[in-house]
């Protein structure tokens, strides 16, 4: 009782924190209950595989289908099985298509620059539509608003997982 | 079809997607980290971008190495020592 209590949310990014964290420690929980723990250096390596995706599984299933990159992300985990097998043949197949779709996008990118702002299509954004989940097709403010909620949840994320680091080691 | 939306869009409305963008650009300040005190409004937006990619890098990085650190730490403690069925307590 007294730990519900102390948990009550003083301010909204402590109530980010919990829910993130709860989510988190849910799918870990699942994720050590399927296979037992193994002492081998390369289950050890797939098995923080696996945390890596449940920790960005979590916080994209926090956001719910809201936002782009979270949607991304689900995508991506959900059919990380077909992209695995596919990624050999896409490398076959599309590299020949994807040269004619660059060549296009070419043609259309000179009228846009003279229309918005000029540092917008520089490289940085596309840097950023690289890192940034699902950020790709979207446009240059849009880019902007789904970084910053981005680095808002991650952010978030890395600070739960510091704090579970720090519980479990000292355990 | 969608070039010519663009178009129309931006080359109407690109003085309105400036201020939108400035906007947007500061706010992304306003969530780096670095030095909180006074940040110049007049910090080039490319500085900034440089700053949010070179700050998301550094995230994934962060996050790669915590989930190395936690699954190793899983592996130890999976024991049934009193401290771990107290967290699985709180998750159920």
């Amino acid at each position: 009782m007294s730990a519900s209590q102390q948990l009550t949310p003083t301010n909204p990014n402590s109530a980010l924190k919990i829910r993130l964290a709860y989510r988190f420690l849910l799918t870990l929980n699942t994720l050590n209950a399927k296979k037992p723990p193994n002492f081998d250096h390369t289950q050890i390596h797939r098995r923080s595989h696996r945390v890596k995706i449940a920790a960005y599984a979590s916080m994209a299933s926090v956001v719910g289908p809201k936002r782009a990159w979270s949607r991304a992300i689900l995508w991506k985990i959900r059919n990380r099985g077909m992209l695995a097998r596919n990624k050999k043949r896409i490398h076959r197949i599309s590299t020949p298509i994807r040269l004619h779709r660059h060549h296009a996008r070419r043609r259309r990118n000179p009228n846009r620059v003279v229309h918005v702002d000029p540092f917008v299509n520089s490289g940085l954004e596309v840097k950023l539509r690289k890192l940034v989940p699902g950020a790709e097709t979207i446009d240059p403010c849009g880019l902007l608003d789904e970084t910053a909620d981005y680095i808002k949840y991650l952010a978030t994320q890395v600070e739960v997982m510091r704090n579970l680091v720090d519980l479990y080691s000292t355990i | 079809m969608s070039s010519r939306r663009s178009r129309q869009s931006s080359s109407g409305a690109s003085r309105i997607t400036d201020d939108q963008i400035t906007q947007l650009i500061s706010k992304l300040q306003q969530i780096l980290p670095g030095t909180r005190i006074q940040r110049s409004n007049k910090a080039s937006a490319s500085k900034v971008l440089q700053e949010t990619c070179n700050y998301v890098r550094s995230l994934h990085r962060e996050v790669d190495d915590l989930s190395d650190r936690l699954s190793q730490l899983l592996s130890t403690i999976d024991s049934d020592s009193p401290e771990a069925s107290i967290i699985r307590s709180l998750i159920m």
